[in-house]
């Protein structure tokens, strides 16, 4: 089936980048060409008629189809074996529990951060080591610029159009990061979620920047994890009292502590539970005593239940870093995990 | 070298909403407000309806607020709107 989309000529690779900026169809960077060839590529690759119908965004009803995605997935560097992870990620997105129209035109400005694991991770020569929130890989830089470049273009989510964001952050670049799953004791991220250890899976988060935390100075659990703790109460003083899924990256060095002593993902997300809570009245000592009114006793925990703290193994070997990523509004999204090739609305056989 | 590139966008418009008729008047009529319920629609909201009865008539005006201020409006909300000569949707940062 050939692609449908409209053509245009660009005599050299400068005139390229000059039709896809003044035309508003980047985010700022220099652009891949999508040619008819490279795009067919991504679609060959995922086995996809150009025309395959990926979903319907749930709001304003606009389909996305498998070509516009492939189009924008070359723009932002993917080969085509990084296309099925954009394609998931964004089938994960229009899942109506994420509430994709408010999480990426509010003014709180969060970004989608993508969760890598299984064996696509090592296929792709995605990392979850070094400067694993950061430029740590070809595979999950190109991965999360698709995702952006995909909102932009498919669902006018530019600044200032449907992007009401006051401020954004880094993230709105590129926003995905794949687990350390070599150097863990823990099941996965997707495997706490429910998904086999050998499936290929991919979580998205509606996600506010990376909070980083050091604690260097204790190899006990309760210690270390009270710093992550304390940094999602500063999280709920700061910026928002509604519960709802945060996201914690543990590296190496803090990991081995926790692994040594026996800790699992669900008895570090037990304990963060617990601890990660404040009461409304800690509002007046931040300047919002305004919002305190008559309930300043009430308890308010970051996560409604411990099943929606997300714990990733990822980073650098050497550090007592970590990092807190807290939602973009509680429970407005729901972070969603998908299976790589799974489909999500398929008839059971009969 | 020429290149031959593809648009990236959908190229169809994607469908427009469509505004109700103009009343010819506000006089007697019902008017809904739906708020995302965020703190600044309060006193907007308020002053609004203030006006609407003192200077325009209106003979009543129903206040709804969505369960969900980053999402759609409830199903409900929508429903009722059909018993109404008028909507007013505001948010409030």
């Amino acid at each position: 089936m050939p692609l449908s989309s409209r053509t245009y000529e660009a005599h050299d690779i400068g005139a390229v980048q000059e039709l896809y900026h003044s035309n508003g169809w980047t985010d700022g960077l220099p652009i891949v060409p999508p040619t008819g060839e490279a795009v067919e590529a991504c679609l060959d690759w995922a086995m996809m008629p150009p025309d395959q119908l990926i979903g319907i965004e749930p709001v304003r009803g606009l389909p996305v189809t498998a070509e516009k995605l492939a189009i924008n997935a070359v723009m932002a560097g993917c080969l085509p074996m990084h296309f099925p992870v954009v394609v998931t990620a964004w089938t994960a997105m229009m899942q109506e529990e994420f509430l994709m129209h408010g999480a990426t035109a509010s003014t709180g400005g969060c970004a989608v951060l993508v969760v890598l694991n299984g064996p696509i991770r090592l296929e792709l020569g995605a990392s979850g080591g070094f400067n694993a929130l950061g430029n740590s890989d070809r595979a999950t830089a190109v991965i999360g610029r698709a995702i952006r470049l995909c909102l932009i273009n498919l669902l006018d989510v530019r600044p200032g159009s449907i992007d009401r964001s006051t401020l954004g952050h880094p993230g709105k670049f590129s926003y995905c990061v794949a687990e350390d799953e070599e150097d863990t004791s823990w099941l996965s991220l997707s495997q706490q979620r429910g998904l086999p250890r050998e499936a290929s899976a991919v979580t998205v988060m509606a996600a506010g920047a990376p909070r980083q935390i050091m604690n260097e100075w204790t190899t006990r659990p309760e210690e270390i994890l009270e710093t992550f703790a304390a940094e999602m109460r500063a999280n709920l003083r700061h910026y928002s009292i509604h519960p709802g899924n945060y996201a914690l990256v543990i590296p190496k060095q803090l990991r081995d502590h926790l692994q040594a002593a026996g800790w699992s993902k669900s008895d570090i997300a037990a304990f963060i539970h617990e601890r990660a809570r404040i009461h409304r009245r800690e509002w007046a000592e931040v300047g919002k005593g305004a919002v305190v009114r008559d309930r300043g006793d009430s308890v308010y925990p970051a996560m409604e239940s411990s099943d929606q703290l997300l714990v990733v193994a990822a980073g650098g070997p050497a550090g007592g870093f970590g990092a807190v990523i807290p939602p973009w509004l509680g429970n407005k999204s729901h972070a969603v995990t998908l299976a790589i090739g799974a489909c999500v609305d398929c008839e059971p056989p009969k | 070298m020429s290149f031959l590139v593809l648009d990236p966008t959908p190229e169809k418009a994607p469908p427009q909403g469509q505004l109700a008729p103009r009343l010819a008047s506000l006089e007697g009529k019902t008017v809904g407000f739906i708020s995302n319920g965020k703190e600044g629609t309060k006193g907007f909201f308020s002053h609004l309806e203030r006006l609407l009865r003192e200077e325009h008539g209106v003979g009543q005006v129903v206040s709804r607020t969505k369960s969900n201020y980053s999402a759609p409006a409830d199903a409900a909300i929508v429903a009722e709107t059909k018993g109404w000569d008028a909507v007013i949707s505001g948010i409030g940062d």
